[in-house]
């Protein structure tokens, strides 16, 4: 037998063996998996990655890691891939860092090695960091297995193969996670350090932990999409941000949320072209507001008669949703929008719009997209449950959130603007730049209501209690017209509300300006309440 | 013939009520009105019918998800 020349190699043999390996990884868990995979109506990784991401972009890194096994003469006889896809990849002609688990590999489960290939504390964190790129994380997988105990010979300390990147990354790239399945532990935490998330109806739950371990912890009989299906996670916890339909609905979302921020802290977001005017006064405007002070009407209408034509991103749309979150664009600029909805209990803030609220505008500031407030917020909700759901502590996080933004804010007073929840829809840093239209009316507290409580005893003693509160409520009315609080510079200016529009292109636009000197990543200091 | 139950989107109380036993409605006439939070609140027939049932009275305290009127189609 010939021995081979140790100056030699077989440069053949080497590139069939590349070309081998790739194919064996392309297999991802084996055609049996696969076909199960897709039979819940769910893509592979890369599959997904393909269907995301610009075509032809993804270039996978670290394809070839897995468990090689190999015959006595020491060559390959098969690979298990490491149950994670990773790499480069572009949306939208913009880089992003992408990877996800791979489910039809041993579920996903975590995958350890002395240089992590997978989600949390890995390499596609670093890759997102060190380029200062988007991340987008598609979340398939289960977390940590208890079968790796005897593997490792030794049980592992949490956060071992931690989070500190994960955090780091919060204040320095976008960071999408998208639940793609099911998800508990690492996964699902991950999925919550975020800016975005998203997860699909149906085919998608996420928890801390699954029925099995309910069940064995609590004696709970729970299914999983009773447990942490959309209707939970979105609707209810809000813990997930927004729903998917489906897949391909995902991946829009995804998609369109990155539109609209800059690749990282230090640059802007980019703005597109637009062929609706920024001069554009739509009439709509002036009949929106109801004639009865105390009918609703629709806020989303408003808005979208003021953005640029179909530009509005809604985050949360089904949580906490007396108050609307929607990242949105003026005269082609991404801004966020913060819009009070007087069809849910009057628009009155509780502790879940407050925790809403106090995320989208902490993404507003970290990414420097200016604020639009549109207000209509009768002050925080009152009585029993929203005591207990701690509605003026969050309510007061939302104040204090308010007050940390240096990102410039426009607020735009369209009916009402009582009390502390209305002190979170301004930021008194900077120009603390305030217009109203002239249905607008505000103060300490409504005169209904304020007038019974601090006129207690005059009205008790009137020999017709009901017609003195009235008497004294019109009285004090008079007092309410917005134009009197313009006359004091307390309000800065009073705007026709078809004006709205241009008046926002134009300090919008001047925003960017100004903020093109003085980006980079947002200072957090302090306790928030 | 259907029963459809109009439940309360909130808490609040009974500010008018729109109908009479008897009265009938078409798909989205206000049934009667809730005030919540300072704001009349309507709440709506689901759909074409006749009011068989009007449970609450004006002035009346009632929780989200209570029924308030009843109506078949």
């Amino acid at each position: 037998m010939d021995t081979p020349d140790p100056r030699e190699i077989d440069l053949d043999a080497r590139f069939e063996e590349l070309k081998r390996r790739r194919q064996l990884a392309a297999r991802l868990g084996g055609d049996d998996a696969v076909a199960r995979h897709h039979e819940y109506g769910r893509l592979t990784i890369r599959e997904r990655i393909g269907e995301l991401t610009d075509s032809g972009s993804f270039q996978e890194i670290g394809s070839l890691t897995g468990s090689g096994s190999y015959d006595d003469d020491g060559h390959l006889v098969d690979v298990t891939p490491a149950p994670y896809v990773m790499g480069l990849a572009a949306i939208d002609d913009r880089p992003v860092a992408i990877g996800g688990e791979d489910f039809t590999i041993r579920g996903g489960t975590s995958w350890g090695a002395r240089r992590r290939k997978g989600g949390q504390g890995g390499f596609v964190e670093d890759l997102a960091h060190e380029f200062r790129i988007p991340l987008v994380n598609l979340i398939d997988g289960a977390g940590g297995s208890v079968t790796s105990v005897s593997s490792r010979g030794h049980s592992v300390f949490p956060g071992i193969f931690g989070f500190e990147r994960s955090v780091q990354l919060l204040g320095e790239v976008p960071v999408v996670a998208a639940v793609m399945g099911t998800a508990a532990g690492g996964p699902a935490g991950r999925a919550i350090l975020s800016h975005f998330s998203v997860m699909i109806s149906r085919t998608s739950q996420v928890f801390a932990a699954g029925p099995p371990i309910v069940k064995r912890s609590l004696g709970q009989d729970i299914d999983k999409e009773a447990l942490g299906g959309t209707s939970v996670a979105v609707d209810t916890s809000g813990t997930i941000h927004n729903a998917a339909a489906d897949e391909r609905d995902c991946f829009d979302q995804i998609r369109r949320f990155l539109t609209y921020l800059p690749s990282n802290v230090w640059e802007l977001a980019p703005r597109t072209p637009t062929k609706d005017p920024a001069e554009r006064r739509d009439p709509g405007l002036h009949t929106i507001i109801p004639q009865r002070r105390t009918r609703a009407y629709d806020m989303r209408q408003l808005l979208r008669m003021v953005i640029d034509r179909d530009s509005d991103f809604e985050i949360q749309p089904t949580f906490g949703r007396a108050v609307i979150t929607t990242l949105a664009r003026i005269d082609g600029y991404p801004v966020g929008i913060i819009a009070n909805d007087p069809t849910i209990q009057g628009g009155a803030m509780d502790a879940a719009s407050a925790r809403k609220q106090v995320h989208f505008m902490e993404l507003c500031d970290t990414f420097h997209l200016p604020v639009v407030f549109l207000v209509d917020v009768p002050g925080f909700m009152v009585g029993l449950t929203a005591e207990q759901e701690g509605a003026l502590r969050e309510g007061m996080r939302a104040v204090y959130t308010a007050g940390t933004m240096t990102v410039p804010t426009f607020t735009v007073v369209v009916r009402k603007c009582y009390g502390m929840a209305g002190m979170a829809t301004c930021n008194k840093n900077g120009l603390d730049m305030k217009v109203a239209w002239p249905t607008a009316e505000w103060g300490s507290l409504p005169v209904e209501g304020g007038v019974a409580a601090a006129f207690r005893r005059e009205i008790a003693a009137a020999d017709d209690p009901g017609a003195r509160e009235r008497e004294i409520e019109a009285e004090l009315r008079r007092y309410t017209s917005p134009f009197r609080t313009a006359e004091a510079f307390e309000v800065e200016e009073i705007i026709d509300p078809t004006e709205t529009r241009p008046f926002l292109a134009r300090f919008v636009a001047l925003a960017y300006r100004r903020m093109a000197g003085t980006l980079g990543p947002r200072s957090i200091a302090g306790v928030q309440p | 013939m259907a029963r459809h139950e109009i439940l309360s989107e909130v808490t609040g109380t009974v500010w008018q009520i729109e109908v009479a036993v008897g009265d009938s409605v078409s798909s989205g006439d206000d049934v009667l009105i809730l005030e919540s939070m300072k704001m009349e609140i309507p709440a709506l027939a689901p759909c074409d019918g006749i009011i068989v049932e009007v449970t609450v009275a004006p002035d009346q305290a009632v929780e989200e998800g209570e029924l308030l009127a009843v109506i078949e189609d």
